[in-house]
Parts: structure tokens; sequence; C-alpha cells
């Protein structure tokens, strides 16, 4: 497998030669990971974009991982010379979400972390367009953390359209024709929490 | 001044493009065709839907609710409920289509809808865009997020079996009864089914949630026996489970007996079930017949507050689950623990005592306010042919009584089991067992044995040979009336003008002799009611050789309730405690309710 990736392999070594504390490796053909501490970040992409011909920021998003209390930043970069796509990840604390910008390194970041700043709530400093974004008069908690309740927000914010009363309750409708009796204990267990 | 002529030439060009086809989509004339897998509105096939909901409970939008629509009822398998979409709220994520079980909910390529009105977003597929069906895009083929395979139930393999009365079925590990809970959708359309009707997506639900012991506490709320149900139950509730239509059901029985065999022993089963008993209320019922139906009479007055005492005539409570079922299916140990249990909440048992025989009926009648029969049929039917009382020629039901009480039968080593039920399957495996090669004669074709699919299957892989369309017609004897062979003839199946199913009809000359050492007959069989007195026989009605019972299985006489194979014709453990559990209400009903005229009768 090492002989077929050549090209791959060899910027794998640059990056860990550099970059001592950095994991990378292989994905498949033409994609490799990176996974870096945050703090450097900033220094990392500023070698892959001048030394590793990195020119392309492609994509840049965010995944909440609410269980370990962390964001995952993924920036997404492309080498047009090398044909390689490289795939930086790292993680930031989640309770203090703050982190620094990359806008001089790619001006579309700027609009990438002012989504975030919206939709994850994390601050990026050094970017000073943190401004609202696409959401209009947002006051609760960013809509993009998973503790934010979809259904419960909209039930408090939207009204239901008329019309929808008549629904049944599918195991309502079975136990009133069998005639079971379905205990109080037992009543948390059906998927369809009977009312 | 030079013309340009050119200039003035050159738009007509575009003449030269009259009658070619246009580039263009000429709407409203014409209408966009949508890409092939393009996610419109939806469309559902109303007959082949059965109205479980999962595409309502899985819609993260709650867009679709569950309503009734014309022409179609609550009945037995279809909730009688269809979905109906609010567009307004769909973000056509698909996610209904792709956990549709029955496949009839589908995306179409159509998209447009105009109206001025905003109500009119609500739709039921299928009912407001029949076209729909023409127009399908997104269809739930091979992309179902649903499970449609059953996690196999690890058993004995056929050779082994055949060695001793080792239970065959070797049970779910936990790894595996989670991953078989995981597949329900919470339906509940399956209970319906159930002569119980327990609680099925409840307790499966709590298995899959990893919480066995409220999985026990739940099956106890209804059924007393249900470790025997675990292993035994003809689990009509999988016949219409959803995931069936088009995968294998979810394996109810399997998970029930997974639950319940957490239990270990009594006191760990009391600890987990925990039952409210009431307080002793003064009333006394006696109970004929320690069978599923009687048991569970007994259970459910015992917890609320009724002095029961069961008269069971043999030595060992559990009808025929006890004395009918062979222990390769339903180990004694497992019994005994269920009859342990139900002892230590109160309720009492009186062995060896049969009634018109121990004790008189009267006498009962006296002790107790009301009474409940289930004594269950132990009176096997003849075969009706010569020979048939030679030695060697048996009853199903006597010959599994005695090998389940450990008795020594002598069978030889060719035994022919004829009919086609449960018992005969039983009589041919227990055969097996003790070393026979067995044959089985059924009159009819094997697709039409009463016998559970399952049961059948086990008895070819044990190695018995299933004979259908032979009718027997002469038992061989020797000189010491002993069996030597069995005469039967071949049948043709006659289709039955007025639609019912076809009879077999002997070919007359197609006679074949088998060599045997023992015929075991299991055809049916009866009551025997000669422990009632004559006024009671007078006063109750007897029909076919059953009682006649109202809802609360009350017979005609007010204090005297009777269920089980004696009054419905399922002739199973299920259906034997539903009986009792009926019966329970009924008799709660006549002793505690003061206010019941009609000389006690309850409906």
């Amino acid at each position: 497998m090492d002989k077929d990736f050549i090209n791959e392999n060899k910027t794998i070594e640059e990056i860990k030669n550099t970059f001592h504390s950095a994991e990378a490796k292989l994905q498949r053909k033409n994609r490799i990971i990176v996974k870096l501490r945050s703090d450097l970040i900033p220094p990392f992409l500023s070698y892959a974009k001048n030394y590793l011909s990195f020119d392309h920021l492609a994509h840049f998003s965010c995944v909440d991982w609410i269980e370990d209390n962390q964001f995952e930043l993924v920036y997404i970069l492309y080498s047009y010379e090398k044909n390689i796509i490289a795939i930086v990840k790292t993680r930031i604390d989640r309770e203090k979400a703050e982190f620094v910008t990359v806008k001089h390194l790619w001006r579309q970041a700027e609009t990438f972390e002012r989504e975030f700043h919206e939709m994850y709530g994390i601050n990026f400093t050094g970017n000073n367009r943190l401004t609202e974004f696409i959401l209009e008069d947002w006051d609760d908690i960013p809509p993009m953390r998973r503790d934010f309740d979809t259904m419960q927000y909209s039930k408090e914010n939207f009204y239901t359209r008329p019309g929808r009363e008549d629904a049944q309750d599918v195991r309502e409708v079975i136990t009133k024709k069998s005639g079971e009796k379905i205990p109080d204990f037992a009543k948390e267990f059906s998927v369809r929490k009977l009312k | 001044m030079a013309i340009n002529l050119k200039g003035i030439v050159s738009p007509y060009n575009a003449l030269k493009q009259i009658g070619r086809k246009p580039h263009t989509v000429q709407y409203p004339f014409q209408k966009k065709e949508a890409a092939q897998r393009y996610r419109g509105f939806h469309y559902n096939d109303l007959e082949e839907c059965i109205g479980c909901g999962t595409c309502a409970t899985i819609c993260q939008n709650e867009a679709i609710d569950m309503i009734f629509i014309d022409g179609f009822e609550t009945t037995s398998g279809d909730s009688g409920l269809r979905p109906r979409v609010d567009n307004g709220r769909c973000c056509w994520c698909a996610l209904c289509v792709d956990s549709c079980p029955t496949g009839s909910l589908s995306l179409t390529k159509d998209y447009l809808h105009v109206s001025d009105d905003p109500d009119t977003f609500l739709l039921v597929p299928g009912l407001d865009n029949p076209e729909g069906k023409e127009n399908l895009s997104w269809i739930s083929n091979g992309n179902s997020l649903l499970d449609y395979q059953r996690i196999p139930m690890p058993e004995l393999e056929g050779k082994e079996r055949v060695k001793s009365f080792a239970e065959v079925v070797l049970g779910y590990s936990e790894d595996q009864a989670r991953a078989e809970a995981a597949r329900c959708v919470g339906c509940g359309i399956c209970t319906d089914n159930c002569p119980v009707h327990m609680h099925i997506p409840e307790y499966i639900n709590a298995i899959a949630r990893g919480d066995d012991e409220m999985a026990v506490k739940i099956i106890y709320d209804n059924n007393p026996l249900g470790e025997t149900c675990g292993k035994v139950c003809t689990r009509r509730c999988e016949e219409i489970c959803a995931v069936s239509k088009r995968g294998e059901p979810i394996a109810i029985r399997w998970l029930k007996r997974y639950a319940t065999e957490k239990a270990k022993n009594k006191d760990i089963l009391k600890e987990i079930v925990n039952p409210t008993i009431l307080p002793p209320n003064g009333h006394s019922v006696g109970i004929i017949g320690a069978g599923p139906g009687g048991l569970t009479v007994g259970y459910y007055l015992a917890l609320r507050g009724f002095d029961v005492t069961i008269y069971e005539a043999k030595d060992h409570a559990g009808g025929m689950i006890m004395y009918g079922i062979p222990k390769y299916r339903l180990p004694i140990d497992s019994i005994d623990k269920q009859i342990e249990y139900m002892k230590s909440i109160g309720v009492k048992i009186l062995f060896n005592t049969k009634v018109g025989k121990d004790i008189s009926f009267n006498e009962l009648k006296q002790k107790h306010e009301a009474i409940y029969i289930g004594i269950g049929f132990e009176v096997p039917y003849k075969l009706g042919i010569k020979g048939e009382d030679a030695e060697g020629s048996i009853q199903a039901i006597n010959f599994l009584r005695a090998i389940n009480s450990e008795k020594h039968v002598e069978i030889g080593d060719k035994v022919v089991v004829v009919g086609g039920g449960n018992v005969a399957i039983d009589a041919a495996r227990v055969s097996r067992r003790l070393g026979a090669e067995v044959t089985i004669l059924y009159r009819r074709r094997v697709e039409d044995m009463p016998a559970d699919w399952e049961e059948i299957e086990g008895a070819e892989e044990e190695g018995v040979i299933i004979h259908p369309q032979a009718i027997p017609l002469e038992i061989i004897t020797d000189e010491n009336n002993k069996v030597k062979a069995i005469k039967y003839a071949n049948a043709e199946m006659i289709p039955d003008p007025k639609g019912g199913r076809p009879r077999p009809k002997i070919i007359e000359g197609d006679e074949h002799i088998i060599e045997v050492t023992s015929v075991i007959a299991a055809i049916g069989q009866e009551a025997d009611y000669s422990f009632l007195p004559q006024e009671v026989l007078e006063s109750i009605e007897i029909k076919r050789g059953r009682i006649v019972v109202n809802e609360y299985q009350q017979t005609k006489l007010p204090w005297l309730f009777a269920g089980g194979d004696i009054a419905n014709r399922r002739a199973d453990a299920i259906s034997a405690i539903a009986d009792g559990y009926r019966a329970v209400k009924g008799i709660e009903m006549l002793l505690l309710n003061k206010e019941i005229k009609n000389g006690g009768r309850l409906n």
C-alpha cells in the first residue's frame, strides 16, 4: 500500500517531521487526515499553505462533541500541485468556545467563522465581522449546538396550523379496540408515548 | 450611403429555427420531468398500508398525523388509521419512506402545489393523489432503515436432539436479545391478536433499553405464565407483526422467553414482579384444574385478596403444559419455578384431589362462592377402526402424559402416529427420542396440518417421516392381539364446492401396509364432564363438547365459570390464560359488586 501512495505518504512524513505531536495518516488515495493540538493550528495552516502548497481552503466545518464537552473544527485544504486533500482536525473547549481566526490565510474563512459564531457560539479572536449572519433576532442558545431542542423551540415560537386536531395515537386506537389496559408503570415504555 | 445589408438580413436568420424542437419547457402546457430519485409529494398505497404509524413516529418535523379515513376500520392487523402529511412542515427527507415496514409509502416526482388557501397543504397520500402511483420516485426498496432479518435462535442440532429430552431451543444471549428487540417498530398492532392482549411493544422496548426486569414486570401484568408462553406460545401476535409484511416478524415469543428466564428462581421472580397483594376480602373461590387457565384465575384473584383453592387431580400443576407438552420444549424446572412463585403469593393448590372422586362437586359448591372449571380436554378420541384395542395401540395424550410422568412406555422401534396437530408432532418427536423410527399419517396435505410449522420442521429435522393424504383403515394384529402392522389408503383432495378446505377422499385400491410395533392416535380430545351433578349439567349449556360462556366466561349458572379448551376452540395455553383473565374480571364483579341484578348474570 505504501508504494501506491508515494505523494501522500511523503506529505505525511513531512508533516510529522515538522510537527512532532501531529497525528497524520492516510485515509485513502489523495486524502490525508491530520489531527493537531488547537494551539498548533495557526502555525500548521500557515506551514501547509506556504510550504506544502495547500493553497486552497475548500471547506471549514464544526462538530459538536457534547459528550466530550468539546467542539471539533475541521479545515479541509486542497493542494492543486499535489492533488491531495488534507483534512485538518482540532478540538477546542465547548464551555469557553474561543479560537483564533485564520482569515489572514484565506479570506473565505471569515464567513465560515461568522457562521460558526452564530450557529455554535464560537468566538474567533481577530475576526471583527462576527455580526448577525442568517438568523434574525436570535434569542436562544446557538441552534446548531446539540443541546438545542428544535422541536421545543418550534412549539414555543410558532403556532400550530389548525386542522390537525383529529390526529390519533395508533397504540391508543388498538388498545381501545382490544380492551387492553396498559399499567401506568409500563406507559413510559410505549414507543408511541401514550398521553 | 452604403446599406448595411448584413444588419438587415441577420435577424431573419432566426427563422431557420422554425420547426426545430425548442430547448425550453412550455410551462404550463408541458411539465418539467423531475430527476429519477426526486423527493416530491408522498404517495401511499392505502390497501398495503396497515396504519402502524411508524412514519408519524419517525418524522422529525411532526408533519405526519395518523387519522381515520372513510373505508378503513380497525381490524386485526390494521389500525385503520392512515397518514396525513402537512406539506407545510415536511422537509422531504424521506425518513418516513425509508422506515415504512410495509413499503406502502413512497415519494413521487410531483412537486407543484399552487393554492391561495394554506390549509390545502394537508394531504392524505394516496387518497388525495391517486395518480401519484404512476409517478413514484423514492420507494423503500433496498434503502429501508428497518432490519427484516430475525436474529436466528440458537438450537441443538437435529441429530443431538433425538439423543435426549434436553431443551431444543437454547435461548438468546443478551446481545442477541437487544438486537432482536431493536428491530421492533413499537406500533402495537400485534397486541390485538394476542388473546390476553399482552403489552408487547412495552416489554420489547424495555428489553431494547436494557431493562429486563421491567420487561418481566410488564409481562406479569396480565400473564402469570410468561415463561411458559415464552417457550411454547402459539404466538398469534407474530402473524400480524408489521415487520412481517416484508420480512421476518419480531421474535416476540423468544424475547419473552429471554426476559422471563432472567428470573432464575421464584424468589428473584417475586422480587422483580413485586406484585401488590390486597388484604383478604373474605370471598372464597374454588378452581377445578391447575392448568394455565385455572392458574391464571388463581393468581390474579389471590392478588386481589380472594381466598383461592385449586383442586388438581394429578400430582403436578400445569395441566397440559405439564403433561401434554414434551420436556424438550418446556422443562419441568421452569414449570415448577412458576408454580412455586404462585404459591408464594397465596395460591393454594390441592394435589391428587379429583373432583367427583376425592371431593364432591356439591362440597365445593358449599365451600366457595364461585367456581371456575378449567379441566381441559383429557379424553382422547378413538380412531374408530378395527384392531384399535390391541396391545401397542395407544392414544397420544396418554402416551405423552406417561412420558412426562417419567413412566416407561413400550413402543418398540417402528411407530406410526396418526394425526397432524401439535399433539401428533409432539408424540412423534418423543417417539424419536425413545429410539423409534417414526412415520406420521395425516389425512390432508402438509400445508393443512394444524401444527406449528416450526414444530413440523423440527420433526422433519429429527428424522420423522411425514406421510400426508393417508387415511388409516385397520390395525393388523398378531395371534396375541399385539399390533403388527397398520393398513392405510392414500387419498386425493376433493375441492369443497362451498369454498371450504378440500376434503380427502380415499383412492379405491391404493392401499398399503406398514409393519409397526406401535400405533399412536392423535386425532383430538374431548372433556369428561361426569363429575358435574345432573342438575348442574342440566342448567348449563354444552354445545359440541364445549361449555357455552359469556364474555366473562360465566356459564348459565351465575356462580359457575369455565375456560380453556372446554370453552374455546383455540386449544392453546394463551387462550386458556385469556379465559382465566376474563373470568377474574367476572368473578370480581360478581362477588365485590353488590349492585349486580339479573340474578348475577353479568351481561
